[in-house]
């Protein structure tokens, strides 16, 4: 039987859409700048990948929405471009650690294993979904996901012996750390969506799983702090970094309003 | 409709979208990689064609969805109206999908091989076994191996692992 397709569990979806959207764009940054030429390749690689997954999250927004039973699929790309750069910053879902402007590497090596060791605990929360659409792109998702993970393993693997190295590194996990909290800081329509059956469980029960693998992975106690969630009530409010970045993504829509993609 | 002209419009509509070019592999037909799902004709004459992406992020999309849907509403002289390519979310896309012509094309024309998972990947030059140079190719599908017996440098499409 479909669910019932609401504002809430709509939210809900939005959320890890506008994640996976921000955090593609940070990821492209990186190209042509990179470290070196495998780098560039890697990041534009794996930023396609999660603005992807962000167009079929925005195709099922969409969809499910539509009154006349469209589902998610067939959307149109014009219709995905519109919900992806044409809303009002006040009504984007994202969390503060993706909405950070690209820093030097080693931030955008940790915020990067940071991510993806969590989105993968989201996936899974969803993989099971009453909403099918949803259930289907989870289970794709999560087979390219694998790509992401052994990337920043790979590199953190080799990089974290070196006392140089993992001193950057050990630093720029405790500038990112109280921010990447915030990703498990659910949206007000998180609960219907548990009640619907579109999610297993809140994400934040998955909390002091991630914080054990960030234990591991960095050799550290992270210092745990609980601000980001006060600061972005319920993702409703963007940081002071948002506007920047909306407008560095439409930056080439701008330059011409009428042209038709 | 009848279901003998329903299947034998089926069968053009097959044709047609097996003219379809990869965009990256020209001479190799998106049937052959494996990415026509289905083919749907309506009561009322309505097609719909389902594909399923090697990777959710190809940015070559809406141009095989372009380049199917002229391509499909060219038979028979359908009405484009009545004609919808869909990207589906299920099945994933595997290697297992690339049909042998699409796979010997990739050899023969590409110095391409394909790898599911972490099997081994046979030269597509001397049949030796390659080692991977690096997990990032020119693209999301691709990987780059090195051939230690004919020095080649091997692009390997991949999926699964």
């Amino acid at each position: 039987m479909p669910i019932p397709w609401t504002p809430a569990i709509r939210e809900f979806v939005l959320a890890f859409a506008d994640d996976e959207h921000l955090m593609g764009q940070q990821h492209t940054e990186w190209i042509g700048v990179a470290p070196f030429l495998e780098e560039d390749l890697a990041f534009c690689s794996i930023g396609q990948d999660e603005l992807g997954h962000a167009a079929s999250l925005y195709a099922i927004v969409i969809g499910e929405g539509d009154p006349t039973g469209a589902s998610g699929p067939s959307v149109d790309n014009r219709a995905i471009d519109s919900v992806a750069f044409d809303r009002n910053p006040g009504r984007w879902r994202s969390c503060n650690l993706v909405e950070m402007p690209t820093q030097d590497w080693a931030h955008a090596l940790v915020r990067h294993w940071l991510y993806d060791s969590a989105e993968q605990l989201r996936w899974e929360l969803i993989s099971e979904s009453k909403l099918a659409s949803l259930a289907e792109a989870a289970v794709r998702a999560e087979r390219e996901e694998w790509f992401h993970r052994r990337h920043a393993d790979g590199l953190l693997d080799i990089l974290m012996p070196d006392p140089t190295a993992g001193d950057v590194l050990r630093s720029a996990l405790a500038d990112l750390m109280p921010v990447a909290v915030g990703m498990f800081d659910p949206v007000i329509g998180e609960a219907a969506a548990i009640e619907a059956g579109v999610t297993a469980a809140p994400f934040d029960s998955r909390l002091p799983l991630w914080i054990d693998l960030v234990r591991d992975r960095f050799d550290i106690d992270p210092v745990l702090d609980d601000r980001a969630a006060s600061i972005q009530q319920h993702r409703t409010v963007r940081s002071e970094h948002f506007e920047n970045l909306l407008s560095r993504m439409c930056e080439v829509l701008d330059l011409d309003p009428a042209a038709i993609w | 409709m009848s279901r003998i002209a329903s299947a034998v419009t089926a069968i053009r509509i097959r044709d047609a979208v097996a003219a379809v070019d990869d965009p990256e592999y020209p001479g190799i037909s998106i049937v052959d990689l494996g990415l026509l799902e289905s083919i749907d004709i309506g009561p009322d004459g309505d097609i719909t064609i389902g594909l399923i992406p090697t990777f959710s992020g190809c940015p070559a999309l809406a141009m095989i969805a372009d380049e199917v849907h002229a391509a499909v509403s060219a038979v028979n002289e359908l009405d484009a109206n009545r004609v919808e390519v869909r990207w589906l979310n299920t099945p994933a896309w595997t290697v297992d999908r690339i049909s042998k012509t699409g796979r010997d094309t990739m050899a023969q024309e590409f110095t391409l091989a394909v790898r599911n998972k972490l099997e081994p990947v046979a030269c597509p030059r001397c049949g030796d076994e390659t080692t991977e140079d690096s997990l990032f190719g020119s693209s999301r599908c691709r990987a780059i191996h090195l051939c230690p017996s004919c020095a080649e440098v091997i692009e390997v499409m991949r999926s699964g692992a």
